[in-house]
């Protein structure tokens, strides 16, 4: 598997002997003794996976992963930690880490917990890409997300209202969103996400740049909404989530956008199109850039 | 959702009292009237917003003007949308109401010449009998029209609906004056019940108990609440004004002061910008808010959204949506009149049924029931859709027949069809065969035959619909929007569902159909709310109509509108096809082949039953056959 990782531990022997492990398969490795390099290193390259002990002289773990949460938040880390009671590995999961292993490890552990840390990382990161961030820009959607969130904590059952607009202002509802919108409401995570994946308006994935929605209601299957989705995928590639891989259109299928006398519908972003006839359902495209 | 912004009023808005309103109605410049010719009344309802209304009053404009006619002499004016968006765009000339239907933005420029220079209606554009092919220029002559009894629609395709002063000229808010003015809350309540209006939501409640079911709480605080499913999308887009007016007299006649329209879909902006349009300006004229006519009376209204999902039409559901949870539904009684949001008693109603609210007010429960029957007063909108020619918005007395609508208003079926069946009631409806055209409209016929009122969706379905795949399709609809919380619904709906696609795949067997009717039967009985109680409704009415067409999929493996794939063999009869070749040139495999003016022929090998060829062929020399796969996997 491919990757870049960074390996940080005082002890040079670990060092060596996790890159004897991953090297051969196919990471590509750096590592160092030195926390406080790590830091210079990860400030400029980008690792896939930081593994790091927690016990270091200097900068330790705890400080490091803060610095790595604030610098390149979407590194995966991995810590190898000699302590394993209950208590501690709560503590050290709640740091924001993907995975820990416990010392001492065997080769087997090891590569595992890492091509799976690496596995995940890269869907996460695949998403984020989606959805382009640059630094200011994201914190100002956090000030915008905290207004919200300001401006409904006392109105009752207005989760849905603050889910709303935080979907607008971000495009989708990732789970670290939904966790923001939690704390800020004080209610369960699960309360929200229990919310989330019951209503087909709110989304845990980003869309594309202009969102299709093909309504398959009877009304509208009746006048072939079929052959209108049937085009749509065979001329646009979609992926496994419904967006084509240039990210400018995603699709869902709908039922019933009330309109069944102008049968089929097929709305895109703001936009109702009526009587589509399916032979000309990408003519309809043209005018989205 | 986008914020909304909401325009200015066009006229200052000021608090009104009733000697204003009267004054209103007075001095009200009716647009219509404001070119001393004529005025072109250009629909900007939603499907001709998608066809180009917008281009077409540019282009009107345009063309009145280079032809020397001024904006005084004949003026544009954009309406609400007509019902007929199937013939969009579609344009009305007043005073006549010459109906220009179906044309291009670059046909303006003939229609003017004509109509204008020439002084005759431009007869290519004009509406055309769909048998004799005669023209018939003027919209009130149109059977489509003719036929229709418009009292909630009465004013669709003939004002602005973000207007309010065309709202209050065409005797708007009389209603509520007179319910806040000049009557008890009893007597209110009194007069819909006397009425007769049932729910139009669907299940037919009896609207004016519900109310007394409110009105008699003692709680202080109540609600109303507006169901505003997509359903009711064209009530909004039309007439804004009569759903906010209905709520305001409900409010006053069960003691609320607060109401909400619940929208679904929280991102129709068109419908949310009308919405917020109505109700900013009907505060400003002072029918929302503190002391209405200086009666005492206050009601506010605000928009509650939901985030889709069809659940959430159903009240219960509707209520936990708008207080920030899942939308599952609770089990009644408790009904939403005795506890509701929040706890409070709060009254659901549908946007239709608060429409008709005002008219009943206005005019006495007696004018109500001159029309529809004694059980099912009124008139009720229907949309008509699938095989029919017209297709759109109409409105009719109840009890008027299912022919009539058919072959009256809808104009017939489509040319080379046969009606087979009527799908009544929306996605969790069912259908009524042939036979049983001549049911009249009324809850108490449609559920006697079977299936709901439900949304008032009416599909026209031909002889190329097959059953079988139309039960697959409700149940997949049953299961996909079931939301989760009781067994028969969640567990039931995908066992029905896996078992009509068997039958659609041929791996069916005969005790398969009795295993069906009997589980449709107990989902239908056992399940918890409205949606697991009528989503098994298409397969038990499927079965009971259209048996032997489950017997054939079974038995012969043989489905006769070649809707399912593995269970059809297109062949083209070879006496009557002419070697046209235009099957040949549709087929998207290259499947068929022959000489010119000969018979030709499929290569079975190379077919996909898309049905093109059926469909394309004019001498209808295509057959569907039984499948020809000689095994058909039976696991
Ligand atoms: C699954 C389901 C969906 C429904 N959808 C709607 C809807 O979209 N609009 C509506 O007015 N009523 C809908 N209803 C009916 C409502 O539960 C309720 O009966 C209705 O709003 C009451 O208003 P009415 O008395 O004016 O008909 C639905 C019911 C069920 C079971
Ligand atoms: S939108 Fe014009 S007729 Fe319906």
């Amino acid at each position: 598997m491919e990757g870049n990782i960074l390996i940080v531990d005082d002890d040079d022997i670990v060092v060596k002997s996790c890159d004897s492990v991953l090297a051969p398969e196919g990471f590509t490795i750096t590592g160092t003794t030195d926390s406080s390099k790590a830091i210079e290193l990860i400030r400029d390259n980008d690792y896939d996976i930081v593994i790091t002990d927690l016990n270091m002289p200097g900068i330790d773990g705890f400080e490091l992963i803060r610095q790595i949460n604030a610098l390149k938040p979407s590194t995966g880390i991995v810590v190898i930690t000699g302590f394993t009671s209950q208590q501690n590995i709560k503590d050290i999961l709640q740091l924001g880490i993907i995975d820990y292993i416990s010392k001492p490890f065997s080769p087997h552990t090891l590569l595992e917990t890492i091509l799976k840390a690496t596995y995940l990382i890269k869907k996460i990161k695949a998403l984020s890409t989606a959805e382009p961030d640059t630094e200011p820009d994201a914190k100002k959607k956090t000030e915008a997300l905290n207004n919200i969130i300001d401006e409904y904590k006392s109105v009752p059952g207005s989760l849905l209202r603050v889910l709303e607009s935080a979907q607008d202002l971000i495009g989708y509802l990732p789970p670290s969103v939904q966790r923001f919108i939690a704390n800020g409401l004080r209610i369960p995570v699960s309360e929200v996400y229990s919310v989330v994946s019951f209503y087909p308006y709110f989304t845990m994935k980003a869309r594309g740049k202009h969102h299709i929605r093909v309504c398959v209601g009877n009304a509208c299957h009746a006048k072939k909404s079929g052959q209108i989705l049937t085009r749509l995928k065979r001329n646009l590639n979609f992926n496994e989530d419904n967006i084509t891989a240039d990210g400018k259109f995603s699709f869902e299928t709908v039922r019933c956008l009330g309109a069944c006398g102008f049968a089929p519908i097929v709305e895109i972003d703001y936009d109702t199109h009526g009587a589509v006839d399916p032979d000309k359902t990408l003519d309809i495209l043209k005018d989205y850039h | 959702m986008p914020a909304i912004k909401v325009r200015a009023t066009d006229r200052s808005i000021k608090k009104l009292t009733i000697e204003d309103l009267k004054i209103i109605r007075e001095k009200y410049k009716d647009p219509r009237t404001i070119g001393t010719k004529a005025s072109i009344l250009v629909c900007g309802g939603s499907a001709c917003a998608a066809r180009g209304s917008l281009k077409i009053q540019e282009n009107l404009s345009g063309e009145l003007e280079k032809k020397g006619i001024s904006s005084s002499e004949v003026s544009v004016y954009e309406t609400g949308c007509n019902g007929f968006c199937n013939q969009s765009p579609v344009i009305n000339v007043y005073p006549d109401m010459t109906l220009y239907q179906a044309f291009k933005p670059e046909d303006v420029p003939a229609i003017v010449d004509e109509h204008f220079i020439k002084g005759q209606p431009a007869d290519r554009f004009v509406y055309k009998d769909i048998k004799e092919k005669k023209s018939i220029p003027n919209r009130q002559d149109i059977p489509f029209f003719s036929l229709q009894t418009r009292r909630v629609l009465n004013k669709s395709g003939l004002i602005q609906p973000d207007d309010i002063e065309a709202y209050i000229f065409h005797n708007g808010y009389t209603g509520l004056v007179r319910a806040v003015t000049a009557m008890k809350p009893q007597e209110i309540v009194k007069e819909i019940k006397d009425s007769g209006l049932r729910g139009r939501g669907g299940g037919g409640f009896p609207t004016g108990l519900k109310w007394e079911i409110s009105m008699n709480r003692p709680d202080h605080t109540k609600y109303v609440i507006c169901n505003a499913g997509p359903i009711s999308r064209s009530i909004i887009e039309n007439d804004p004004h009569s759903i906010i007016e209905g709520m305001i007299i409900a409010g006053r006649a069960i003691g609320a002061a607060k109401g909400f329209i619940y929208v679904r879909e929280p991102d129709n902006l068109f419908i949310l910008r009308r919405l917020h349009t109505a109700i900013e300006r009907a505060r400003g004229c002072g029918f929302l808010g503190d002391n209405i006519f200086d009666s005492g009376f206050d009601f506010t209204i605000d928009v509650s959204f939901g985030a889709g999902t069809f659940i959430c039409g159903e009240e219960t559901a509707l209520i936990r949506s708008m207080e920030g949870k899942r939308g599952f539904p609770t089990p009644k009684p408790p009904y939403p009149a005795q506890s509701g949001l929040w706890g409070r008693p709060t009254i659901v109603d549908n946007a239709e049924t608060f429409a008709n609210v005002p008219l009943i007010i206005a005019n006495g429960q007696a004018w109500f029931r001159s029309v529809g029957t004694h059980s099912s007063p009124g008139t009720k909108i229907f949309t008509l859709g699938g095989a029919v020619n017209l297709n759109g918005l109409i409105e009719i007395p109840m009890g008027t027949t299912f022919r009539s609508i058919v072959y009256e208003i809808g104009g017939g079926l489509k040319k080379k069809s046969t009606l087979k069946a009527v799908h009544i009631g929306g996605p969790t409806g069912g259908v009524i065969p042939e036979s049983l055209i001549d049911t009249p409209a009324t809850y108490e016929d449609i559920t006697a035959a079977g299936v709901i009122v439900g949304s008032g969706n009416l599909i026209i379905m031909d002889n190329n619909t097959c059953m079988v795949n139309e039960a697959l399709g409700a149940m997949e609809f049953g299961h996909g929007e079931s939301c989760g919380k009781c067994v028969p619904c969640r567990i039931g709906t995908k066992v029905m569902y896996d078992k009509l696609l068997d039958i659609t795949e041929g791996r069916g067997k005969l005790e398969d159909i009795d295993m069906l009717a009997e589980l449709a039967f107990e989902v239908k009985r056992t399940t918890l709310c409205g949606l697991g109680q009528t989503s098994p409704i298409m397969v038990l009415t499927a079965i009971k109509y259209f048996r032997e067409e489950f017997e054939t999929h079974i038995k012969d493996h043989w489905c006769q509108a070649g809707k399912c794939r593995t269970l059809s063999t297109f062949v083209i009869e070879p006496k009557t096809c002419t070697g046209c070749g235009s099957c040949a040139r549709k087929c998207p495999q290259g499947a068929i082949s022959g000489e010119k003016k000969k018979p030709h022929l499929i290569d079975q090998a190379l077919c996909i039953q898309c049905r093109s060829c059926f469909e394309t062929c004019p001498f209808v020399s295509i057959r569907i056959e039984p499948s020809v796969a000689e095994e058909v996997d039976s696991w």
